[in-house]
């Protein structure tokens, strides 16, 4: 089972084949997805959201950012991919970079999936139905949410970040 | 609070007013039923340095609530806070406060 365990300013992490393997896949299938940039497909509007309701400021917000958001979450999910290797297990030290890297392409492909299966707080809460067409989907879904948690765990046993005052 | 309308606070509303000529534009974070509670609150400490008390309770609102405003301040702060927040994969939106 996949572990994620804090060491000297970095997390350890720890994939088993089968892990590592359907991680790759995911990575694969969504970078697929962002390139081929399908305009109204639920996903790529849950992943790229409209900053303003008003289409003339959102147009020009859109000029603004340009692809940078495509781009940002392509290098994570390229960043992950290169951490995955191309076989067998995983077993590798995340720095603090790398460990953004993963929360950012776990919420995305997680993202996708949720928004896929047209996830609502229900579904999310509603105990596993095996007879349910999507219960291997949805048990994916909450797998790569454990994962998440638990890297947050890792960096969460870390000194924390500075903290500013409320304003 | 005092409700009685003082000189005293009158001048502070006119200073405000002064200080602030336009209303500050405000970046919005609304509720999805996928992203962890945990890593919403983490994303709010991370991209705004907020206290883990401040950011869990925004968290909160946004869960409770529906929605949440997490940062506000002159329309380019407000564009690169939101623009952030969608690379986080975070729900946000920017609107001109009323």
């Amino acid at each position: 089972m996949a572990s994620f365990r804090p060491e000297s300013g970095m997390v350890m992490t720890q994939l088993e084949a089968h892990e590592a393997s359907l991680l790759r896949r995911l990575v694969g299938e969504l970078r697929e997805l962002l390139t081929a940039n399908l305009e109204g497909d639920p996903i790529n509007v849950r992943l790229f959201p409209d900053a303003y309701e008003e289409p003339s400021d959102q147009a020009k917000y859109r000029d603004l950012i340009g692809d940078g958001l495509h781009s940002l979450k392509l290098q994570a999910l390229d960043g992950m991919s290169h951490d995955l290797g191309t076989k067998g297990e995983m077993d590798k030290a995340l720095d603090e970079e790398g460990v953004n890297v993963w929360l950012t392409a776990l919420t995305d492909i997680r993202l996708a999936l949720g928004t896929r299966l047209d996830i609502s707080e229900e579904t999310m809460q509603a105990e596993p139905d095996p007879g349910d067409p999507d219960a291997g989907a949805l048990a994916v879904l909450h797998w790569l949410g454990w994962m998440q948690e638990s890297l947050l765990e890792a960096i969460n046993l870390r000194p924390n970040p500075t903290e500013e005052d409320d304003q | 609070m005092n409700t009685t309308l003082t000189p005293d606070t009158v001048e502070e509303v006119e200073s405000v007013d002064e200080a602030i000529p336009d209303r500050p534009w405000l970046v919005i974070v609304w509720n999805d039923p996928i992203n962890l509670m945990s890593y919403v609150t983490f994303v709010f400490q991370k991209l705004f340095g907020y206290s883990l008390d401040k950011a869990t309770r925004l968290m909160l609102q946004v869960h409770n609530e529906g929605r949440s405003v997490v940062s506000s301040g002159p329309r380019e702060k407000a564009e690169l806070d939101c623009f952030r927040l969608h690379a986080h994969g975070l729900w946000a939106t920017i609107s001109k406060s009323s």
